[in-house]
């Protein structure tokens, strides 16, 4: 996990825009530092990994801050955080963390550190969130995914440092997602985790119904089966075929047969699938299989709340019930009891709250549906992927106006998500080991005065809010150069619109 | 949850001083967990002891001053005799009889899935099916006294796909009677607005027909696979004794040959083996595999068809599968057929309703339908219709009444008939030991809609009570 060495958030936005000439800080400071102690001469252990080149992951960096929301146990006034290679190996106060005396410092009193948003679930920041095909596992969204979309400007603008960017609903069974940084000009750049997880939906996709849409899926995972069957079939038929004709010539059978593994399936198995090399099983089915032998993490999107059924139906039957996350909307709460029977975890998508008018008393009702879940003992991400399609922060401070426990609304955008995609040991929280992923902000993360002022992400400053020129604009006014003049008064229309702070 | 539901049931007056009737837990049912009739409190008592005085175990056979006896959900005793056991919950009523069954109803399928047109053989209704959806029409169902019904998406599809039986009791998961009642077709009927010609009427049958005839050859070449396969192991299994008993002899030669080939300066060819070639495998098509079930007999098949010459159609394409069991629904003109229908045993399920608007083909359906295909000697059903209305089934029944169908006839016609129809007669459709206790406690004649209804049960469960 590299982080890239060229491409920052703010080089992005001076690519579209003339460079800012004001402070740019972290990594040009860096590459300063270390120009200046190797020119000096500094101890060779130190400028070996220092002639690395300038920026590379062996990097420290000390981040100050009034005080450090970890997400692992109290917060800690002024506090001191280190990151090293990329991950943080000290967080204390001021008095306890022994600093590197080589490390540029970040942050000071007046900032909160926070560890960065982790968004569990989006369909954004991709070229086209859909696919025409109804089972296309072969897909992955790394094809789909534009590293110059806004989304994942926005993202570094809000805190969020990880997002796992997974094909969209409008499918049968969807592409392989990829969790990433919001950070980079390639996707490999961006990439934390390749191939990872895979898109089911079983809301009907245009032109199907429910029972088609199930029947799609279940005749697929049946056509998986009888595919594999029919692979082992054909091999023994050959390796039979072989073993008589060698007799009938009379010469010894002396190849060596090909080896697999065996099938791992929890629910259902191809007995001699260990005959067949994985790498002979067809593109289209392999994700699949990975999938039913629980070795792939499995999104499934649900729309209303007998979805929820059917999906845990599949997911019982193919044996991924223990990789499922379900993706729901705020109407999938009415099945809550089934969703905690199965103890599967849930991004909660398309907004928090479910209204429902009476049919006959036309009375409206109002639920909020993350108390709804936490109150059942469901593990929940809230997800900035609904109509509002404002970002994490703001999602949990609306929970938390809704009566929603502080505590559990801020694990929703870290350190849930972080276990559901099973990077709980890495990001989340601040504690020695994870990733350095800090948030510095001016206040506190769930208020809407505080602005994200500076985002790391593995020990490397990538956004720095004076440079951001597109918030710049926002705030004085100003017309970024080479964009063509707007009619209105500066401020106005959708510049109010996203003007609600960060 | 349910919060829907929760604020509808105190507005129909369903809340009494016992926890909602119409959505017992799930723990209710177990044993367990349930109080006798001596506690304060009766929640879900496993034995109820039901007293009526006419009691109508099916129709055509009554007892007078009679009882049964339910444990479990199950009806164990039927008679003039059976005693209240002590700590049995005892309902007394004067008329009891069976739920009714609406053989014809989309009742809790969503209506995306009623209208799928895509729908194959192997789509299952069940998953169309939303629990969730309008409580309220499975309440006023379930108070009208149809305890369950037959389920069908893809209603105007050529071929809709797997029916099921369920209960109309509320839950959030369905209470299956039965997964696949039925295979469900049409022919000739107006889709999305649009009336069908009279020659497309005729070619739909032909395409239904292709298709049966489609899974009958299906089932053969299956068949025949299977047996060419035992035959091809055993001689393989054969030959590779022989090969292995022959092994050293053709080592030797090979030997010889190889020296001889090397001695000219040849290079040795092996001769060419031959074998027997492994029958190869049918293609697994998961919808006409369900045809090739249908043909066979194991499923019903439930065709709307309306017309003449799609009724007539039908009925002469379909005398080649002898096992094929056919349900027509709707039948507005088989009154012309009726003989034929009665011959072949074939029953017809109408929709006596005097209600026909954007329906051309129910154009010539009259409510003395039902009379005279009964008359003739058909089975006659009743259902809805395939809406959701299957609150509306005793007022069918009783228009078909009053328009000359037999009083036990019309019973059958919404209980015992379409049970035996969809394969569930052995559970529900009459109130007979080993059955479900699906029935109602009425006060007067099941089939006058001016007496009122005042108990359900469902699988033994009291689902609607004064």
């Amino acid at each position: 996990m590299t982080l890239p060495t060229k491409y920052t958030a703010s080089s992005r936005f001076s690519r579209r825009s003339r460079r800012d000439g004001a402070s740019q800080l972290g990594f040009a400071d860096m590459k300063r530092i270390h120009t200046l102690f190797r020119a000096l001469g500094v101890g060779l252990a130190l400028a070996a990994p220092l002639s690395a080149g300038p920026a590379t992951s062996s990097d420290k960096l000390v981040i100050e801050a009034g005080r450090i929301i970890t997400m692992a146990g109290d917060d800690i006034e002024d506090g001191v955080i280190v990151i090293e290679n990329g991950r943080i190996t000290q967080v204390g106060t001021a008095d306890e963390v022994e600093k590197p005396w080589d490390a540029p410092v970040l942050g000071g009193p007046d900032f909160v550190a926070f560890p960065g948003f982790i968004e569990a679930h989006t369909s954004r920041g991709m070229d086209r969130a859909n696919e025409n095909i109804d089972v296309a596992p072969f897909l992955d969204v790394a094809d789909s995914i534009d590293p110059i979309a806004y989304y994942f400007e926005d993202c570094l603008r809000y805190g969020v440092t990880t997002a796992n960017v997974q094909h969209g609903p409008a499918c049968v069974i969807g592409a392989q997602g990829r969790i990433v940084r919001p950070v980079g000009m390639t996707i490999e750049e961006m990439t934390l985790r390749p191939r990872f997880g895979l898109k089911i939906s079983v809301i009907p996709k245009q032109g199907k119904s429910r029972a088609t849409q199930m029947q799609a899926l279940r005749q697929t995972f049946e056509g998986l089966r009888r595919y594999l069957e029919d692979l082992v079939e054909k091999e023994r038929d050959e390796r039979g075929y072989a073993e008589r004709e060698a007799l009938f010539q009379g010469r010894e059978l002396d190849e060596e047969e090909k080896e697999g593994r065996a099938m791992e399936g929890v629910a259902w198995k191809v007995d001699g699938l260990e005959i067949i090399p994985r790498g002979a099983i067809d593109e289209k089915q392999a994700p699949l299989l990975d999938l039913v032998e629980g070795r792939r993490a499995v999104f499934i999107s649900c729309a209303s709340p007998v979805d929820i059924g059917h999906a845990l139906e599949l997911a019982r039957d193919n044996g991924f019930l223990a990789r499922t996350t379900l993706v729901i909307t705020p109407g999938c709460f009415k099945a809550a009891d089934e969703i905690a029977e199965a103890g599967v975890p849930v991004v909660l998508d398309g907004g928090l709250v479910w209204r429902e008018r009476d049919p006959r008393t036309g009375e409206e009702e109002e639920t909020f549906v993350p108390k709804v879940l936490a109150d059942k003992g469901i593990r929940f991400a809230l997800s900035s992927e609904n109509p509002s399609q404002h970002s994490l922060w703001y999602q949990a401070a609306l929970a938390v106006g809704y009566g929603l426990d502080r505590e559990e609304a801020l694990a929703a955008v870290t350190t849930t998500p972080a276990e559901i995609l099973g990077l709980g040991d890495q990001l989340g929280s601040i504690e020695p080991g994870k990733l350095g992923n800090v948030l510095l902000l001016s206040g506190d993360p769930l208020s809407i005065t505080s602005w994200v002022e500076r985002v790391v992400i593995e020990g490397r400053e990538v956004y720095d809010r004076n440079t951001d020129i597109r918030n710049k604009q926002l705030l004085d006014g100003t017309q970024p150069f080479g964009t063509q003049a707007s009619v209105g008064e500066p401020g106005d229309d959708d510049a109010a619109d996203d003007g609600e702070g960060e | 949850m349910l919060p829907s539901c929760l604020v509808l049931l105190p507005t129909l007056g369903l809340l009494g001083s016992h926890p909602s009737p119409l959505r017992p837990l799930a723990d209710e049912r177990t044993p367990g967990a349930i109080e006798t009739a001596d506690s304060s409190e009766p929640q879900g008592p496993d034995r109820i002891w039901v007293h009526a005085d006419r009691l109508i175990v099916r129709p055509g056979e009554e007892l007078e001053n009679a009882s049964l006896l339910i444990e479990d959900g199950v009806i164990v005793r039927v008679g003039p005799d059976v005693e209240a056991p002590e700590g049995a919950r005892r309902i007394e009523g004067r008329v009891v009889c069976a739920g009714f069954v609406d053989g014809w109803s989309t009742l809790g399928i969503e209506p995306a899935g009623v209208r799928d047109q895509s729908a194959l053989a192997a789509t299952r209704s069940l998953d169309g099916f939303d629990p969730f959806r309008s409580p309220e029409d499975r309440e006023i169902a379930l108070r009208a006294g149809v305890t369950s019904e037959r389920i069908q998406v893809g209603a105007i599809a050529a071929i809709g796909g797997i029916g099921s039986v369920v209960r109309t009791e509320l839950g959030d998961r369905p209470e299956v009677v039965a997964d696949e009642a039925c295979v469900a077709a049409t022919v000739g009927i107006t889709r999305g607005g649009r009336a069908v010609g009279v020659f497309d009427r005729v070619s739909e049958v032909d395409r239904l027909v292709a298709q049966l005839q489609k899974g009958a050859s299906y089932r053969k070449s299956e068949l025949k696979y299977r047996d060419s396969l035992e035959e091809w192991q055993e001689a393989i299994a054969k030959k590779r004794e022989e090969l292995e008993d022959d092994f050293k002899k053709a080592k030797k030669k090979r030997d010889k040959d190889v020296a001889e080939a090397e001695e000219k300066g040849k290079e040795y060819k092996e001769k060419r083996y031959k074998e027997d070639k492994k029958p190869k495998k049918p293609r697994w098509d998961p919808n006409v595999e369900v045809l090739a079930r249908v043909t066979d007999g194991e499923i019903p098949l439930a065709v709307e068809a309306h017309r003449v010459p799609e009724l007539r159609g039908l009925l002469e394409k379909t005398t080649g599968f002898d096992r094929l069991r056919l349900v027509v629904l709707g039948g507005s003109e088989a009154g012309f057929l009726a003989d034929e229908l009665a011959e072949r045993h074939i029953p017809v399920m109408l929709w006596p309703t005097p209600d026909r608007s954007g329906r051309p083909e129910m154009a010539r359906a009259s409510l003395e339908l039902a009379g005279e295909l009964a008359e003739a000697g058909v089975e006659v059903l009743i259902g809805s219709g395939g809406s959701a209305n299957a609150g509306s089934l005793r007022l069918l029944a009783a228009a078909a009444v009053g328009h000359g169908l037999d009083r036990d006839a019309a019973l059958s016609a919404i209980t015992l008939g379409p049970a035996r129809a969809f394969d569930v007669a052995d559970r529900i459709g009459s109130l007979e030991p080993g059955k479900d206790a699906d029935l109602l406690v009425l006060d007067g004649d099941p089939l006058d809609t001016t007496a009122p209804i005042r108990f359900v049960l469902s699988h033994g469960r009291v689902v609607v009570e004064p």
